[in-house]
């Protein structure tokens, strides 16, 4: 089977950067933060221990799947998608696009993209990544995180591609069967920021946007309570510093990709108020990056007492101010 | 700006001095040998990592928006010297 030409290129976050390739591997021209952005992919939500939380979680983007789902209903892309209970014939269906030379992004479980370092390998089951060929029993992977075209070998595949567990891929598939040649920025670029805005403001939910980072600075104080000991409570902090920096994440939770969306945004509508929300919002990111790094120094040093939890909680009312007066300016001009 | 052996040598001096690190010489860290694979005479961390991209924000005045970027400029001494002199020659 021959490789099907496919222009690689790297990207901030794996989801984002998927799609964007294909786009522009299927004619169109579009940059990763701009479909960030378009497909209002920034967000906050912070889910407190419950019956469905083990221990209370935050997300920082929308929800897997999202970005590709708004593409399609904003930008017009039409997209063929298919899950697999059976793991021989997801493997089967991905070979017959190949062999019709249509190259094909995988849901997989990162764990198993054995050309990556080990060290950087760990088990979650939304990355995703492009299959463009086939060599024998390797296939060839185009993995925005990776700096060239890569070999995955077939067994891997078969693993990550149906690898169980939370958020399980099932063999999920996507590639496009529409893509228009031209976007319609003044139009798509506001209906991203007014979606955003929202969503970051007025979603009527109190764990949700802006009202999320505040139930977040309020409970976090409670966390030691929630964990079995120092070692636990180190590992939970830790982890605000794995999600918002350490897994492709696009800079400080997204914000960084965000600002540079607002620069595009500028460029392609000429309004350069949008370039001040850029500088803006880059100066949000530094503080989640400084935030996420006083969580991990902390971690790190098992130094977690009353006062230090305090402070993690006031940065979070300091972010969540910050974010509500950004929002609520740009929220103004859409 | 250029790729030099000072400049390595800086590099190499301000990851010691951001992380604390009093068990090893400059002289012993290899140049090409990646810092997080245990392999070479300190082993970083994705702390660490983030320590280093604000050094390296305070120092050069570069910010490293997206972990990509970080997790190839930050591979080694060598991709890190690479790194910093392409964006201060954009």
């Amino acid at each position: 089977m021959t490789t099907i030409p496919y222009k690689h290129q790297m990207a901030a976050h794996c989801e984002s950067g998927t799609l964007t390739t294909m786009l522009n591997n299927n004619g169109l021209a579009i940059t990763e933060p701009m479909l960030f952005g378009i497909t209002n992919g920034i967000f906050f939500g912070y889910f407190h221990h419950s019956k469905s939380f083990a221990f209370p979680a935050f997300i920082v983007r929308s929800r897997p799947g999202e970005m590709r789902k708004i593409t399609q209903k904003r930008l017009g892309v039409k997209f063929a998608t298919a899950t697999f209970r059976d793991p021989d014939k997801g493997m089967s269906a991905l070979d017959r696009l190949l062999e019709m030379n249509i190259a094909v992004a995988n849901q997989v479980d990162f764990f198993y993209m054995d050309y990556l370092p080990e060290w950087e390998r760990v088990h979650i089951n939304v990355h995703f990544m492009t299959v463009i060929g086939k060599e024998g029993d390797d296939y060839i992977v185009s993995d925005s995180y990776f700096p060239r075209l890569t070999h995955l070998h077939k067994d891997s595949l078969r693993k990550a591609r149906f690898a169980g567990g939370n958020m399980s891929p099932k063999g999920f598939i996507f590639h496009p069967l529409y893509v228009p040649e031209e976007i319609h920025y003044e139009t798509v670029i506001p209906k991203g920021i007014r979606k955003a805005c929202y969503n970051m403001l007025k979603l009527p939910v109190p764990f949700i946007g802006v009202k999320g980072i505040r139930k977040f600075a309020s409970r976090i104080t409670e966390w030691p309570t929630l964990t079995r000991d120092t070692e636990h409570l180190s590992h939970e902090i830790m982890k605000i510093n794995i999600l918002l920096e350490d897994q492709g994440t696009g800079g400080a939770g997204f914000r960084y990709m965000y600002a540079t969306f607002l620069q595009q945004a500028a460029e392609k509508l000429n309004r350069s108020e949008y370039h001040d929300f850029s500088k803006q919002m880059m100066e949000i990111g530094d503080n989640w990056r400084k935030f996420s790094l006083f969580a991990a120094r902390i971690g790190k040093n098992r130094d977690l007492g009353p006062e230090k939890m305090k402070q993690l909680s006031e940065m979070l009312y300091e972010l969540a101010g910050m974010e509500e007066n950004f929002f609520k300016d740009l929220y103004q001009t859409v | 700006m250029e790729v030099t052996d000072s400049l390595k040598l800086e590099i190499k001096n301000m990851i010691m001095t951001t992380l604390n690190i009093t068990d090893a010489t400059p002289d012993m860290i290899d140049n090409e040998e990646p810092l997080f694979s245990g392999k070479n005479a300190i082993t970083l961390d994705s702390v660490d990592a983030l320590e280093i991209i604000m050094a390296i924000q305070r120092t050069y005045g570069i910010r490293i928006a997206d972990q990509a970027e970080a997790r190839y400029s930050l591979r080694s001494i060598n991709s890190m010297a690479d790194f910093i002199v392409s964006e201060k020659n954009k």
